[in-house]
């Protein structure tokens, strides 16, 4: 606004500026406290666990099987079963949770009674507490379709549980895609896959991205799911098909279990979440990368 | 730079991949062993994971043809399992019950349960019938049994879990009647907590306690009948809330499973049983 725009309006206008002025700057201060306070919890957090657990970090640690019941030793399998169940669940559950999105955004728009009844299962399956998802696993993969304590039954079971949070958030990407776009491509008499592919997906990307990094974060973290699927086991796995122990277990079960584990459940907390900010950076990265290539090329 | 991040992804996934698999052949069992071979489950007791996990260990080291996979999940679920023939053998913390007649129960280490307080807590012992009265509400504030004008935090086990069962069945109380402030899951937690509450008062293993209080943990242990807590107590048999480590089986075992319980109770893991601040049985 140009300055002086508003100046002759006398002292009433001088006084409501006044007032304006302290109002904005009231909300100023407090948008700021809250997301300095945010911040600050994490840094808390994040400072708590780095001054607990530093000094049990070594390259041994990364690498070595633990001994003693976690006491001495590494955590070298607990990273490796992490990332295979990491990598089942997102194999399994992204083209899925695109799929549905896709379906949910596109093809049931109006709200029929199918896509009331999906959306709302949906929300309900986002608020069950993990350890009936862990129990559910249990009874359907490990012993009804016979996989056992696997890799691969703890990944089906993350799946299940991180489905809900990508397909929602991939379906408020893809609404918000302006109609627009959807009407020039019809004019232009482009097909649907066409649509889909070149425009809809990439310009719906930025909410597959949230999807996934909150995915990838609940899985992460997740020990409830995993104690009755993926197991307790922490040799390093040979197969989908072994039981493996995640690092969240592995920190449960040093804090909880084990008589003076306290220290080596920090160093690991420090693993699992230096793996969670490369991982996110990771999936922002590629998806970013496909964006680009999908829109230029077209 | 243009497929920069997928390389990198995909270099990423291939290491990972080869190591899995070289270790993966190196607990191939092509190795020549004894001719034992094969795989055991045991799941069950979170308190007795962890050890059964290093005697799973060393088993495996001496049969390298055998996998013994351990799981938890607490005692009722090593039973059930067992009974289920989910697991080929069942951990639990406690002796088998009158009416599990169908099972078998191999008891490789004993534990103790100690009532434990905050190390602040002036009171000084507490008889059976205190402890009692307190778990049931009947007893609220400390200065009701000589100690400071505060109420009383009860915290008590989860539903399940066989160190409540012993200490309701020494303690001759019904869990419906306990007035609990606080339900805790595995030991450590108990331990957290009570150190966290001058008011607190919860029984955790004699054997996690006792690390804990000579790593100066704020918390005190508290002699039952007069006998102090401790594993010498626990191993002579004189300490009157103590509870076996069993392995449970149901029916016939497999020679594999026979031979993992044998050496379970063999004075080959001694050390291991101590290490996990049990008491080795005597034999």
């Amino acid at each position: 606004m140009p300055k002086g725009a508003i100046q002759p309006a006398g002292s009433l206008a001088t006084w409501s500026r006044g007032r304006a002025d302290w109002s904005d700057r009231a909300v100023a201060v407090v948008v700021w406290l809250t997301a300095l306070a945010v911040t600050g919890v994490f840094v808390w957090i994040l400072a708590d666990v780095l001054r607990h657990g530093v000094s049990g970090l070594s390259w041994g640690f990364l690498i070595d099987g633990p001994r003693d019941a976690g006491r001495a030793g590494g955590i070298g399998p607990m990273i490796v079963s992490t990332l295979l169940v990491l990598m089942v669940c997102l194999a399994v559950s992204a083209p899925i949770g695109v799929g549905t999105a896709v379906w949910l955004a596109e093809f049931a728009r109006g709200g029929g009674l199918l896509g009331r009844l999906v959306r709302r299962s949906l929300d309900v399956l986002a608020g069950v507490p993990s350890i009936v998802f862990g129990l559910f696993g249990n009874a359907l993969f490990c012993i009804y379709l016979g996989m056992g304590f696997s890799i691969l039954s703890g990944g089906l079971t993350l799946s299940c549980m991180v489905l809900p949070l990508l397909i929602r958030s991939c379906e408020a990407g893809l609404r918000a895609v302006p109609d627009e776009y959807r009407r020039a491509a019809e004019a232009l008499g482009l097909s649907r896959s066409a649509v889909l592919w070149r425009i809809l997906l990439p310009a719906a990307t930025p909410g597959l991205v949230v999807g996934l990094v909150l995915g990838v974060g609940r899985a992460l973290g997740e020990t409830a799911a995993l104690l009755f699927t993926s197991g307790y086991v922490d040799r390093m796995p040979g197969s989908l098909m072994d039981s493996g122990r995640t690092l969240s277990v592995h920190i449960y079960d040093l804090a909880m279990n084990v008589p003076g584990g306290q220290s080596r459940a920090y160093a690991t907390a420090i693993v699992l979440i230096s793996l969670l900010m490369i991982v996110n950076t990771l999936t922002c990265h590629l998806a970013d990368r496909w964006l680009h290539r999908r829109i230029t090329r077209t | 730079m243009r497929y920069g991040w997928g390389a990198v992804l995909l270099v990423v996934f291939a290491g990972v991949g080869t190591y899995v698999f070289s270790h993966g052949l190196q607990a191939d069992p092509s190795v020549p062993g004894d001719g034992l071979r094969g795989r055991l489950v045991l799941t069950g007791s979170s308190t007795v994971a962890p050890l059964a996990g290093e005697i799973a260990k060393r088993f495996e080291q001496l049969h390298p043809g055998v996998r013994v996979d351990v799981q938890t999940g607490g005692s009722s679920r090593g039973i059930a399992d067992a009974r289920r023939g989910t697991a080929d053998i069942g951990m639990a913390s406690r002796a088998l019950k009158p009416k599990e007649t169908d099972l078998t129960s191999h008891t490789i280490a004993l534990d103790g349960i100690s009532i434990i307080l905050h190390s602040d807590n002036p009171s000084v012992a507490l008889t059976d019938e205190q402890i009692a009265a307190i778990y049931t509400g009947k007893i609220a504030k400390w200065n009701q049994v000589g100690g400071p004008d505060a109420p009383i935090t009860v915290v008590n086990k989860a539903e399940g879990r066989s160190t409540l069962e012993l200490f309701l069945h020494h303690f001759k109380l019904n869990n419906e009647d306990i007035h609990a402030g606080i339900v805790i899951g595995d030991n450590q937690q108990g331990i957290l907590t009570v150190a966290g509450d001058p008011n607190a008062i919860g029984y955790v293993s004699i054997g996690t306690a006792s690390y804990e209080v000579s790593r100066g943990t704020k918390i005190r242990m508290m002699p039952m009948k007069g006998v102090e807590p401790s594993l010498a107590n626990v191993r002579n048999g004189t300490f009157p809330l103590s509870r076996p480590l069993n392995l449970v089986t149901h029916g016939e075992v497999s020679q594999v499973a026979a031979a993992f319980i044998a050496f379970a109770q063999s004075p080959q893991v001694h050390d291991l049983v101590e290490a996990q601040y049990f008491v080795p049985i005597a034999r």
